[in-house]
Formats: structure tokens, C-alpha cells, sequence
């Protein structure tokens, strides 16, 4: 009895052997974050495709969550069994570059005359080029845009931010104006919520960037820290007004979710409407609020890259030329805002998104053709790391903005 | 399946030879899992401690002692986070303990309702920790937070629990401790039940009030569940991270950036395997020392 269980399973183990290591010759194995079946079945399609043109290649898609996606992709590259393709966010393409585990897929993307590599946006490419190598190419180019409550600036008889900005009046002045007067806070009511609410914590920077720049300032530049100059400074005391002085703006330790109608305007990514669908009130889009220096659009990046230890990473390459082309490029749109100049412009993309309408969708595509990723650094995580306790000191009620700053840029050069 | 049972002497010397064995051969399933999953990976942190070790870019050196130098002598951030790990200890073991042995004396007796409060305060120790962390920062908000709003209707202007330094500490001791405070309390009040009644109806004979039967009866008969209590949740307090990294994720200004915490950091977002590897060693002997010195101590007072 126990010898023929033991041969049972020598033999099933045997099999199972044989079967996996003759498939994974042409298994391309895909990590991405997503675990939404519409999504699923979207990136499934397109494995189904490249199979009518490469019958023996099989493309999986697995999904690892968010809040792991960057530790278990190191955790697999560390142990020598990086997946061959993957998805990779703009915070941690610098730190992957730098350390040599991208594939450079230029030379394929270039020799191939049909795919069109120049009709990605220039803008939309900077973070993945590196000394004229390619490591990724960008499926999705969020573009941070303001979501305001159409219902709350109608009652308070305002005019919205699309109307402003249809009359070339949309700045941070005036959203400050609008946010004071539709704020109310002994009834929890606020006029304008930062970055899904983690705006003073994990995505500071994301509120702290879109004001510099539109100020004139940035983070910084080359290696100089730039976080302390005057036109950074007056742009911080802004915002810093808006919580406290004006009480217009969700404080520290609150929360006032737009989604919920709790807040009358925020900015955020194109793909949090998604959370609109079942508000009970009329929304609308606008594009990021100008300043001094101008209009300052944002994106946020997401990438589909080849693993250099990849043993098939010409196969992976070829799919990731396949993903990227027009064609795929048009069909992600619904979900991904596109990089490619063509389908911006097209028709298709206006139509893409059925929760955005034309109007929407102009908006959406001005923003990613001319936004800017947030700074990039091959050691953010220790910028972010080294001044996290400093610029948590800014959103205390009395506090020099420009000391805190002055302090935070001396922590930055340390890491530049 | 039958057996008969095995008459061994010590003088039959094969016979002691196969009884020891198949205790060998019982315990290597665990013994194998053992030493795989526990020895291997303890002796592979004390390996890589010694080494410079990128583990994105695959770039190991070895490096000695020089991760060891550098926490100790060259980095100020470590005794900082040492400090926030000390203090998180030295506020939830205290409160812990006593409030676990306060709720088990209140509960060792036969009342209606008893069971009832017996869950509630256990319940916690079952739930998700997140969801608990969770809930607990929209229960400190400022303004529309549980907490100030009770606070409100008696007149005080509750503090920002999260976002002011020493505040966020308290806050996350004490929401901690009410997170784990039941399961210290079922230890003693398993403990409790073990005293047998007549001591202290001997001692009520004898003219012993209630708080000198507790202070010279059952707190002498507590004192081996109290040190266990007492390592376990020092060694807890030690390790936690995920109360941490949701409720306050080490702000603010790092007040609550403790070591757990500070190691995942840098291990995980920094990638430097090597260096975290060595504050793993560093924390490691934090809390042995800890212990040793409650075991000691202990030793000292009987």
C-alpha cells in the first residue's frame, strides 16, 4: 500500500516536472498590480493576440498587490527569478535603472518601423531614457487633474473651475477664493481636500509639487536643493494659509473625502472618477490650477518594462512592442490614459473613458501632453525617508515655512 | 493501529538504542522545519549582517563588522529609534500587565453576565489588527473623531491624537494594548483559577483583608504567569509594525519610528539587505538582554 503511494507520487512528481519545464520555454510570465477582472480581461486579450502570431508563446498575467508590488518584484529579482515582464511605477524606475536590472528595449522598438517610437510624447518619456537606453515604455500616463463638486459651487452661486479656467482665471489664487467660500467646518464641510487624503503623510510630496511648480519652484535641480527658495516658500505659506488661517482646506489628522462630498474640490489621478460612480452629486473635471510661473501639469507614470534576467527577454521585448503599438495603445486607453501623441488627438480617445465626456477628455489629454512627472531620484526612498519627520513640522499652526524648508533641503543635499 | 508497548531497561543497551530513535525519527518532521525555517534563516541574517549586500542590483561584499560601526557609532537615527522602541516598551508592558490583572481579578468571580465581559475584552485579540489600527485613526481625528467628540461634551478640546509627537506615542501604546490586553488577561485569569480557595478562606480565618490576601497570597502565586506575561509582551512591543506603519506609518517628526519599523525601511525600501540585517542582530539582542534581565531579576526577588 505505502510502496505504490510512494511510486504514485514519484510518478506524478516526475510528470508534473516534465510538463512545467516544457511549457515555461515559452511561458512569459507578467507581473502587474491589478487585480480587477476588467483589467484581467483586458491585458488576456492581449495574450490572446500575440498567439495568433506566436502560437507557442503564453502570456500570464500575475497580479501582486500594491502595497507589495515593489518589495516582492525585488524579493523575486534577489532570488535569480525575475518575472519577464512587468508593469513599473515612475517612484521606483530611477532605483531599477540605476541598478541594472531593466532591459534596454530601444534598439527593438526602433528597428521596428511600424511601431513609431516618436509619437510617444517627449514629456511622457523622460523618466525612461537613460543614456540614450530605453528601460520601459509608458501604458499609462495619469494625469493629476482637479475634481470639484458641481453641486456645491451651483448652490453657492460660484463660478466652477471649468468656467474659470475657460476664462484663463484658474489659479491657485482662486481656488484658494472658492475653497474659502465653500468651506464649513463646524459642519465637517471643507472647501478643498489634498491627495485622497494622505496629502500631509505618505504623499506629501504630492501636494507639496503641483504648488511649487506652479510657483516657479521645484524640489530640486541638478544637485542643488531648490525645496527653500522664495517662489517654494510662498507657494508652501499658501497652502499652509488655506488649513490654517482660512480653515478652508481638510487639516492634518481629518478626513474630508471629496468622494464622499465632503470636500468641494481636490486634485487627484484621471483614474479615481472611478470612485464617482455612485456619488449623489453632479462633478466635474478641471485642469491643475496655474500660477505665478504658469500652468504646471502633473502626471503620475506607470511603465511596462523587460527584466534583464529574463531568458526570453527578445520574446518579452517583441509582446512588449505588441502592448505598446497604436493598436494596443488605443484599446488600454478605456483604463490607461495613453502617452502616444496619435491616439491622444484620435477620436477613439475621446471617446475611451466612459465615465469622462469629450470636454473631459480634452482636459484630460491638454494635461498629458504637456504634464511632468513628479522628481525622480534613484534614492527617493531615502529623500523621502530623510525629511519625512522634517516636513511633517510644516503643517503645525505656527511654524517659518521657510525654516522648515531651509532645514528639509539640507537633509535632501545630504542624499543628492 | 495497535502497539505493545516496549519494555526497555537500561542495561539493554540496543534496545535503548532504537527507543531513542524513533524519538529522533517523531520529531524530525518538526525538527527538519525547524532548522529550515527558523535556524537556517537566524544564522543567514547573522551572515548577512556581515555583508554590504544591494539586493536589487545583486551587489554583495563583505564588509565585517562595519554595519555594526556604523548603527552604533556613526548614525544617530538608530538610538533615536531605539529610544521611540524603549519608550513604546516601557509605556505598553506596565499598562499592559495591570490592566490584564485588574480585568482578570474583576472577572474571577461568578456574577451574571461574566462571560459577556470576558469576550468583550477578548474580542480584540481576534480581530484583524489592521482593521483595529484602522478604525482607531478614524476614531482620533481632531475634529470629527469619536474620541474629541466625547471629549467635547464634557468641555475638553481633545489634543490632535496622531499628528502632535508625544500624543501619537500614547495613542498607539494605548490602542495597542487595548488590542492585546485580553489575551494577558485570559493567562491570568486561567492562573487565578488555579489557586485553590482555601488558602484564602485560611486567610480571612486568620483576619486577612482583601488587599492582604491579593498582596501576600495571590500576587506571590501569580509571580510565574507574570513573567511570562511580562517577556511575552516586552518581546511583542519590541517587534510591532503593523500598528505602526497604519496608524502613524513613524511620524509624526518620527516620534513612533520605532525599530521594526526602521529595519523594514531599510531593508524593503532602501534594499540595503546587509545593514537591516545587522539592526535585525541589534534588535535581536535588545530583546534577549530584556529578557534576561526580567528572568534575573525574578531569580533575584525568590
Amino acid at each position: 500500500m505505502i510502496m505504490r503511494l510512494i511510486k504514485t507520487t514519484t510518478v506524478a512528481l516526475g510528470l508534473g516536472l516534465a510538463i512545467s519545464s516544457h511549457s515555461q520555454a515559452e511561458d512569459l510570465r507578467f507581473t502587474v498590480w491589478t487585480g480587477s477582472a476588467a483589467h484581467l480581461g483586458m491585458l488576456n486579450e492581449f495574450a490572446d493576440g500575440f498567439r495568433e502570431t506566436h502560437p507557442d508563446v503564453n502570456v500570464q498575467f500575475e497580479t501582486i498587490p500594491f502595497g507589495d508590488y515593489i518589495q516582492k518584484l525585488t524579493l523575486q529579482i534577489g532570488g535569480g527569478n525575475p518575472p519577464d515582464l512587468g508593469w513599473m511605477l515612475e517612484g521606483a524606475a530611477p532605483t531599477f535603472i540605476e541598478s541594472n536590472v531593466l532591459q534596454d528595449v530601444g534598439p527593438t522598438l526602433t528597428a521596428n518601423t511600424e511601431y513609431q517610437l516618436d509619437d510617444f510624447a517627449d514629456s511622457a518619456m523622460g523618466l525612461w531614457y537613460k543614456d540614450d537606453a530605453l528601460y520601459g515604455v509608458p501604458f499609462s500616463t495619469s494625469p493629476f487633474v482637479v475634481f470639484y463638486n458641481a453641486d456645491l459651487f451651483e448652490e453657492a452661486g460660484l463660478d466652477n473651475p471649468s468656467e474659470l479656467a475657460a476664462r484663463g482665471d484658474w489659479t491657485w489664487e482662486t481656488l484658494r477664493e472658492s475653497a474659502v467660500q465653500l468651506a464649513d467646518a463646524s459642519n465637517g464641510q471643507y472647501g478643498f481636500e489634498s491627495m485622497d487624503g494622505q496629502g500631509y503623510d505618505s504623499r506629501v510630496w504630492d501636494t507639496l509639487v503641483p504648488l511649487i511648480r506652479a510657483y516657479g519652484g521645484d524640489v530640486w535641480e541638478g544637485d542643488t536643493c531648490t525645496l527653500d527658495s522664495p517662489e517654494a516658500v510662498q507657494a508652501v505659506e499658501l497652502y499652509h494659509d488655506m488649513i490654517f488661517a482660512d480653515q478652508s482646506a481638510v487639516p492634518p489628522g481629518e478626513m474630508g473625502d471629496f468622494f464622499n462630498g465632503q470636500s468641494a474640490l481636490t486634485y487627484t489621478q484621471i483614474s479615481r472618477a472611478s470612485k464617482l460612480d455612485d456619488a449623489d452629486f453632479d462633478w466635474g473635471i478641471a485642469p491643475m490650477p496655474s500660477g505665478p510661473a504658469g500652468a504646471s501639469p502633473i502626471i503620475g507614470q506607470a511603465a511596462i518594462v523587460v527584466f534583464k534576467g529574463s531568458p526570453n527577454a527578445e520574446l518579452a521585448t517583441e509582446f512588449l512592442a505588441y502592448m505598446t503599438s497604436q493598436i494596443g495603445v488605443e484599446r488600454m486607453a478605456e483604463y490607461f490614459p495613453p502617452a502616444r501623441t496619435s491616439v491622444l488627438a484620435s477620436t477613439a480617445f475621446l471617446n475611451s473613458n466612459p465615465r469622462l465626456n469629450e470636454a473631459m477628455m480634452t482636459v484630460v489629454g491638454e494635461q498629458i501632453e504637456h504634464g511632468r512627472v513628479l522628481p525622480a531620484h534613484e534614492r527617493l526612498p531615502m529623500i523621502k525617508s530623510a525629511t519625512r519627520g522634517t516636513l511633517d513640522r510644516l503643517w503645525l499652526p505656527d511654524v517659518d515655512v521657510a525654516e522648515v524648508l531651509g532645514d528639509a533641503c539640507r537633509r535632501i543635499e545630504r542624499e543628492l | 493501529m495497535s502497539s505493545t508497548p516496549v519494555v526497555t531497561t537500561p542495561t539493554n543497551r540496543s534496545a535503548h538504542f532504537y527507543e531513542s530513535l524513533s524519538g529522533w525519527l517523531f520529531i524530525s518532521p518538526l525538527l527538519t522545519g525547524f532548522c529550515l525555517f527558523f535556524v537556517g534563516p537566524l544564522v543567514a541574517i547573522f551572515v548577512y549582517s556581515l555583508t554590504e549586500w544591494n539586493i536589487l542590483s545583486q551587489q554583495s561584499s563583505f564588509v565585517g563588522l562595519e554595519n555594526y560601526r556604523d548603527i552604533l557609532f556613526e548614525n544617530p537615527e538608530f538610538w533615536e529609534v531605539l529610544r521611540n522602541s524603549l519608550v513604546f516598551a516601557a509605556g505598553l508592558v506596565p499598562l499592559n500587565v495591570a490592566l490584564a490583572l485588574v480585568l482578570a481579578l474583576a472577572l474571577n468571580r461568578a456574577f451574571h453576565g461574566v462571560i459577556v465581559f470576558r469576550t468583550l475584552f477578548f474580542a480584540p485579540v481576534v480581530t484583524a489588527g489592521a482593521a483595529w489600527a484602522i478604525v482607531w485613526t478614524f476614531l482620533l481625528q481632531k475634529e470629527s473623531g469619536g474620541i474629541n467628540q466625547m471629549l467635547a461634551l464634557v468641555g475638553i478640546d481633545g489634543p490632535n491624537w496622531l499628528r502632535q509627537p508625544d500624543w501619537a506615542m500614547v495613542s498607539v501604546i494605548v490602542t495597542r494594548v487595548l488590542k492585546n490586553v485580553g489575551l494577558n488577561m485570559i493567562l491570568y485569569l486561567a492562573a487565578l483559577q488555579t489557586i485553590p480557595r482555601d488558602y484564602a478562606e485560611a486567610a480571612t480565618l486568620d483576619g486577612a483583608g482583601r488587599w492582604h490576601i491579593f498582596r501576600h497570597l495571590t500576587w506571590p502565586m501569580l509571580a510565574p504567569t507574570t513573567l511570562v506575561i511580562s517577556i511575552v509582551t516586552v518581546v511583542g512591543s519590541l517587534k510591532v509594525f503593523d500598528h505602526i506603519y497604519l496608524m502613524t506609518g513613524g511620524g509624526p517628526e518620527n516620534a513612533t519610528l520605532v525599530l521594526a519599523y526602521y529595519i523594514y525601511e531599510r531593508a524593503f525600501e532602501f534594499f540595503e539587505v546587509g545593514y537591516a540585517s545587522a539592526l535585525a542582530v541589534v534588535l535581536f539582542f535588545v530583546t534577549l538582554g530584556l529578557t534576561l534581565a526580567q528572568w534575573l531579576m525574578k531569580k533575584e526577588s525568590n
